[in-house]
């Protein structure tokens, strides 16, 4: 990649080279002036020209020490451009490199400003911030490439749970998990990032063409709810993969939904319901009016 | 479809079959359930001819929660029952073959009564009736977002002690831990509660109680007998029973 950064930087300066030496020769001599300016017009050309040549070689020699690369580039969904078959699209390609630079930059500012802000968050005691520390490396996360995703979900483990993955929407992935004999969820997400969670119970259908119809018992939909909030919790665009494993650790807690009794009350049912709600620390069980008080 | 326990219901002393469903009832409301219609499980008893070797019987059973199967369960004698779950037209099948099952009509027997929702739970209390003469009261509940009893046994338990107002003991009901025939001729202990529950189980606890409501029509001096979560029977008398029964009839139409 380095090379051919250079590469296109050699090319760049011959360019404006070739350029200035035609500006040179456009702008001619002074005939009043006489022979002495001729001269130096001419040594001046010279001297471009030697120029040209030398950054002309240099081109060369850099474009032979390319090669080619071995696998062609991901360009994620930017391929199928290349099956448009409307004219007036065909534009499009321009004007994606654009908002792909301009979104990079955000990326980069956004970054730059998330790290500025946590060092003056309002704390009481000064933390002390290296700049030696080794930054996270940054990963975008609502726009992985697919395998990325595919190992993330298959490293995830879980005892008593299974996970079925597939893409109804192009490269983004559905994941239905199936907790013990208890439950079923959909979790959809963008690149790693989720976005929403259906759930429903065991015996109900879960099917990836139809993800949004709620279950018909009052307790998943409860839970629902409560992943939900668990969703927005465990949100972290800084750190997508460690917050998606710890998500599905929290959801996997859900495997005793009926056997356990409410850390607080010690009952079982209250107000028809089992303890709905998981802790997101501790994965400790209890009823929804139980959590707050 | 969940996991549905069926529990006969001891009639406290003094007090008629009729007084004590509405007592359940009052209390299942002050619960915060909410009463949604009525239920019917019936249980017709058909016994084979004798030219047609071996005495073979079909017990055809009705749900109303699953109003368009038939369910039979077929007693070969010896201890083998073969169940089936057909459609409704299965009960003109039988008309049709009443020249190898002819039906007893004195043993059939029901129990109707009303149905209640809290939260994901159903409960019905339902009073058994052989020949219009009273014999009990069942107590049916239903977890149903959950398929194994194991997992939600203590919220059933939980919920029954709330509304019956008794204890209930911890162990899994009678039928989930039955003994049964396998492949090998022996006897051994299937752990039902650990599978998947199936409307065919909700049947065949039904009709588990039903033989035992049958059976004390025999004898009709009642004695504990040991069905469900060890409640035991119910000792009412047979007239008063009725009178009872007449009681809770008109209760149900207001």
């Amino acid at each position: 990649m380095e090379k051919l950064n250079s590469t296109l930087g050699a090319v760049r300066s011959l360019r404006s080279s070739v350029r200035q030496c035609f500006e040179h020769l456009a702008d001619g001599t002074n005939a009043e002036l006489g022979e002495d300016s001729r001269t130096k017009f001419l040594l001046k050309f010279q001297e471009n020209f030697s120029n040209m040549n030398a950054q002309l070689r240099e081109v060369e020699s850099l474009i032979n020490g390319l090669q080619a690369p071995q696998t062609p580039y991901c360009l994620g969904q930017t391929t199928y451009l290349a099956q448009e078959t409307a004219p007036e699209r065909q534009a499009l390609y321009s004007q994606l490199v654009n908002s792909y630079k301009w979104i990079d930059k955000v990326h980069d500012h956004s970054f730059l400003a998330f790290n500025n802000l946590n060092q003056n968050n309002l704390r009481r005691s000064y933390t002390y911030c290296s700049q030696k520390r080794v930054r996270i490396p940054f990963a975008s996360c609502n726009n992985t490439d697919p395998d990325h995703t595919d190992k993330l979900l298959s490293e995830i483990n879980l005892p008593l749970t299974s996970y079925q993955v597939c893409r109804p929407f192009g490269s983004n992935v559905v994941v239905i998990v199936t907790i013990s004999r208890v439950l079923k969820a959909a979790i959809v997400c963008k690149g790693v990032l989720i976005e929403w969670v259906t759930v429903k119970g065991f015996d109900e259908t879960l099917d990836p063409d139809d993800l949004w119809t709620e279950s018909r018992y009052e307790v998943f939909r409860k839970v629902q709810e409560h992943t939900h909030i668990a969703m927005l919790h465990f949100f972290s665009p800084t750190l997508p993969d460690l917050a998606i494993k710890s998500y599905m650790t929290w959801l996997n807690s859900y495997s005793k939904l009926f056997l356990e009794a409410c850390k607080r009350c010690g009952k079982f049912v209250s107000n028809g319901l089992p303890p709905t709600w998981r802790d997101l620390r501790t994965l400790e069980p209890f009823h929804e009016e139980c959590r707050n008080c | 479809m969940g996991v549905t326990v069926l529990l006969p219901y001891q009639i406290p002393e003094g007090k008629t079959g009729a007084q004590a469903i509405d007592y359940l009832t009052k209390r299942l409301l002050a619960l915060g359930a909410i009463h949604t219609g009525q239920f019917l499980v019936d249980c017709e008893t058909y016994i084979s001819t004798p030219q047609h070797g071996p005495a073979k019987t079909v017990h055809v059973l009705h749900d109303s929660e699953y109003p368009a199967s038939t369910f039979s369960i077929l007693d070969n004698g010896a201890g083998k029952q073969i169940p089936l779950v057909a459609d409704n037209l299965f009960d003109l099948l039988m008309l049709k073959m009443t020249t190898v099952y002819t039906s007893k009509k004195q043993t059939k027997i029901e129990s109707k009564g009303a149905r209640f929702e809290y939260g994901d739970f159903l409960i019905k209390l339902g009073s058994v009736t052989m020949q219009e003469n009273f014999k009990g009261i069942l107590i049916e509940i239903e977890y149903r977002p959950c398929v194994v009893l194991s997992f939600c046994w203590e919220m059933i338990r939980e919920t029954l002690q709330g509304f019956l107002g008794m204890p209930i003991a911890k162990e899994y009901p009678a039928y989930f831990s039955q003994q049964i025939m396998n492949p090998m001729g022996q006897q051994q202990i299937h752990p039902k509660q650990n599978d998947l529950y199936e409307p065919i189980d909700t049947i065949n606890q039904y009709l588990e109680c039903f033989t035992n409501y049958r059976k004390q029509n025999v004898l009709p001096v009642a004695s504990s007998v040991g069905v469900g979560a060890g409640a035991g029977g119910v000792a009412v008398t047979t007239q008063n029973a009725t009178a009872g029964m007449q009681g809770g009839n008109q209760r149900m139409r207001m």
